[in-house]
């Protein structure tokens, strides 16, 4: 038993082929020197039909993996135009370059970003704010086969997965785009290597406001790392003191998936972090100086959580009301847990948490069918695959099929789709700041990098207005390096539409 | 000459001392010589049997005993017959001595575990004997069904001893205790709460019950009440750490960093190798402004999870083996 087996693996939306529907990426595990599948295993690259159903185009396109896949970060490094993909994987990653005639290049070895070791989420952002997006790639532990830990009984069927904390923790990375289609690993420079953790999920958010993208990391049985970028290509890790490193007590926990918004819509971002059983999830709320407080107890996502297991999740406004909402995908990671533990299941349901205005609900048992079905939830995307505003979730399981859940309750409002093209900042725009007014409802809302568990999700943001049919106006906040603001009046509603960067019109 | 005098009668006291010291010290020894072999017959006399006559023998020579190895089988000799005769106060006395003697020893430990277990079997079966219808006699049943998972027959006599004697401090915590067991990690303490509650009505200095009714709070995030009974458990009893832990942390989750910090302060001397106290600490050192008694308590809280590194046993969890 190889702990990579039960963690993995991840899933994303992307749009390959640029024509406008979102395509689905989907990781498995490939051989490596602790399994050799009996048959070949690959990932999957599904084109979308337009029509609800998808097309499987992986041989063509070229991007089966090559090893032990673990998750896939989305984003046009690039600049032309087209996404491309990083796949990690244990025990190197590869960097996938879209060649834009529906086939895809490996260039890891040019890129220099193979990343030797045990790989899981990644996340596409501009650290440096040069208008490039460099990447942060998640370390899990120090682990090969042969460092590998017996856990459990010596009998038969007594052996199980270890808690990772019998493995040491390791240095994440993070590559510097030099604009030329190779990366430099600045980790020991930029002050990333200098925490040791055994990491899950990545988000990237401007956490202080100071209008430089920060990192929060899920690390499992070591502190969550909360990368605060110091500007100068430096970051220091400020978890502890802020208050996301550990529990209350001063325990690390099973940091698992990881995302942030400002759901309170106080103007500072919010963090969330799933856990194991008897951990509880924390929502961590922002002190606006640098500092958290966890209010999941003051939410049913406290309690609810306490006896599960969570790994992909995603704030989003699920029923366009404008308001943020939550959802997570479950499932204990250990295989024989019932036998230890009763009250614990490797298989559990999904959670769907409301909000309103502050008042978190849990309205999984509302949320239909598939919110009731046990499942070995890892992976979690969000994307519109069938472009009616309402955003769909994917969500990939431990050896097992995927879900893809057909979103019915974001028809209920109106909305808006935005579709924006960085020209100076990030091509991808990742760290800007929608502001939008429809009627009485004023709102805001910040696109993140990553987040979630091994995941990827529709580069496109939903704003949801409520029953209002219009929208009064929006307003864009680019990342740097240009930082520059454009508002537009009267856009359309219930569409998507593409805002270039400095262009005075949208598409 | 004076001098010569003096030196002599100095040399005859000198002479006298000497003779003196050798006495005392021959008689020492044959005191001593004496101790050991009546320690050593009553060592004898034990294995055959012969309890009585033993302890008297062991019970003269142990004092004058030196030899470690014999003042050892001198008092578990003791100690066995003693609990053979049914004279249990010899027996605690001569496990209590043999344990200062050699703290940690496995045999002792052994020993004491099996004369106390022995002598609170004696005493139930004196209770329930001479007084089957005392409450102390239900009381020790029901938490002897408590012991064995039978929570609910336990709360039914806890019940009975609560309809003749309602004022009757402990009960209403022991239905507390069987509520939160039925509760689990995630049912509904109400229940609980209102038996802590009736506790503290009837005794009002049971600290234990204010602290899981903190805890209680605590869970809710209900830091108000958290703080009032975590602060009425740390005054009841000033020795229990944990509530000042408590009560720090409640502070803190309501924001009051330099409330906390005299609570949380108090318990890092009490617990100093919990890393718990250091982590809150340093968060409410933080919090008021103070970066350096922070980044100390980290330290110390690194230090305490180092020495503290858990084993991977928690929930149903992996063990090495």
């Amino acid at each position: 038993m190889y702990l990579p087996e039960t963690v993995g693996a991840g899933c994303a939306f992307v749009d390959y082929d640029n024509d406008g529907w979102m395509d689905i990426y989907l990781v498995n595990s490939g051989p490596c020197d602790f399994y050799r599948p009996s048959t070949p295993l690959r990932n999957a690259l599904y084109r979308n039909n337009r029509d609800g159903t998808f097309t499987d185009v992986t041989e063509k396109a070229g991007v089966q993996g090559n090893a032990y896949g673990m998750g896939v970060a989305v984003g046009d490094y690039d600049g032309d135009g087209l996404p491309d993909l990083y796949v990690t994987q244990y025990p190197h990653s590869i960097l996938y370059h879209n060649n834009g005639d529906g086939t895809f290049t490996d260039v890891t070895a040019k890129a220099g970003m193979a990343a030797a070791g045990w790989g899981t989420s990644a996340v596409w952002f501009d650290y440096d704010n040069d208008g490039r997006l460099d990447l942060f790639v998640c370390r899990m532990a120090d682990f090969d086969k042969e460092k590998n830990v017996w856990c459990g009984g010596q009998g038969p069927g007594q052996r199980y997965y270890c808690k990772p904390n019998v493995y040491k923790p390791m240095p994440n990375w993070l590559f510097h785009n030099n604009g030329d289609g190779t990366f430099t690993d600045v980790s020991r420079e930029s002050g990333i290597a200098a925490s040791l953790n055994k990491a899950w999920g990545v988000v990237a958010a401007d956490l202080n406001n100071d209008g430089r993208m920060d990192l929060f990391v899920g690390s499992d049985t070591a502190p969550n790392p909360l990368f605060i970028n110091q500007g100068g290509g430096r970051f220091i890790d400020n978890g502890l003191l802020a208050g996301v490193g550990y529990n209350s007590f001063g325990v690390a926990r099973s940091g698992m998936g990881v995302d942030s918004a400002d759901y309170d819509q106080d103007g500072w971002m919010d963090l969330f972090v799933a856990n194991v059983d008897h951990e509880v999830y924390s929502l961590y709320h922002n002190n606006r100086n640098g500092t958290f407080n966890d209010v999941s107890m003051r939410t049913p996502i406290g309690l609810t959580t306490l006896m599960m297991s969570g790994w992909g999740l995603k704030f989003f406004d699920f029923n366009n009301d404008g308001y943020i909402d939550l959802v997570i995908a479950n499932g204990h990671p250990d295989l024989t847990i019932h036998k230890h533990h009763p009250d614990l299941h490797y298989y559990e349901p999904m959670l769907l948490f409301e909000q309103n205005g502050g008042v978190w609900k849990n309205v999984s048992e509302q949320a239909g069918p598939a919110f009731a079905q046990h499942i070995a939830g890892r992976g979690l995307a969000l994307g519109d695959f069938d472009n009616d505003g309402a955003v769909d979730i994917l969500v990939s399981t431990n050896n097992g099929a995927p879900l893809l859940l057909r979103n019915l309750a974001g028809g209920q409002n109106h909305w808006l789709g935005l579709r924006l093209v960085g020209t100076k900042s990030n091509i991808d725009a990742v760290g800007a700041k929608v502001s939008w007014q429809s009627g009485s409802l004023k709102r805001h809302l910040s696109k993140v990098g990553g987040g979630s568990y091994l995941s990827s999700h529709d580069p496109r943001m939903v704003l949801g207005l409520g029953p209002n049919r219009h929208v009064d106006w929006i307003e864009i906040q680019w990342p740097a390096p240009s930082g520059g603001t454009q508002r537009f009046t009267n856009p359309p509603v219930d569409r998507y539409i593409t805002v270039v960067e400095g262009q005075t019109s949208w598409k | 000459m004076i001098g010569g005098r003096l030196a002599g009668k100095l040399s005859l006291i000198g002479c006298a001392a000497l003779l003196s010291t050798l006495g005392v010290r021959a008689q020492a020894h044959s005191a001593a010589a004496s101790a050991d072999a009546e320690v050593h017959r009553g060592v004898q006399l034990v294995e055959t049997g012969r309890c009585t006559e033993a302890l008297a023998l062991i019970e003269r020579g142990l004092p004058g005993v030196r030899d470690k190895a014999l003042r050892y089988q001198g008092q578990m000799a003791a100690m066995r017959c003693a609990m053979a005769t049914g004279d249990e106060q010899v027996a605690a006395d001569n496990l209590f001595l043999m344990e200062r003697e050699s703290p940690g020893n496995p045999d002792i430990l052994y020993w004491e575990t099996h004369t106390f277990s022995e002598m609170a079997q004696r005493a139930a079966q004196e209770l329930v004997g001479k007084y089957p219808d005392s409450y102390q006699a239900q009381r020790l049943q029901a938490e002897s069904l408590e012991s064995q998972g039978k929570e609910e027959k336990a709360a039914a006599i806890y019940h009975t001893i609560l309809e003749k004697h309602p004022h009757l401090a402990g009960i209403h915590y022991r239905l507390g205790q069987i509520a939160l067991d039925e509760a689990g990690d995630s049912g509904s303490t109400d229940a609980a709460k209102e038996e802590f509650e009736k506790e503290l009505a009837v005794d009002p200095t049971n600290a234990s019950a204010e602290f899981i009714l903190g805890e209680l709070a605590r869970r809710k995030a209900d830091w108000p009440v958290a703080v009032r009974h975590f602060s009425r458990a740390a005054h009841l009893d000033a020795g229990f750490s944990e509530a000042y832990l408590a009560l720090g942390m409640s502070l803190a989750a309501e924001g009051k960093y330099a409330e906390a910090k005299p609570p949380l302060e108090h318990y890092v001397k009490l617990e100093p190798d919990d890393p718990a106290g250091h982590y809150q600490l340093a968060i409410a050192d933080a919090r008021t402004g103070d970066q350096a008694g922070a980044q100390k308590q980290m330290a110390l809280q690194a230090q305490a999870a180092a020495r503290n590194h858990s084993s991977d046993t928690t929930q149903g969890h992996a063990v090495q083996p």
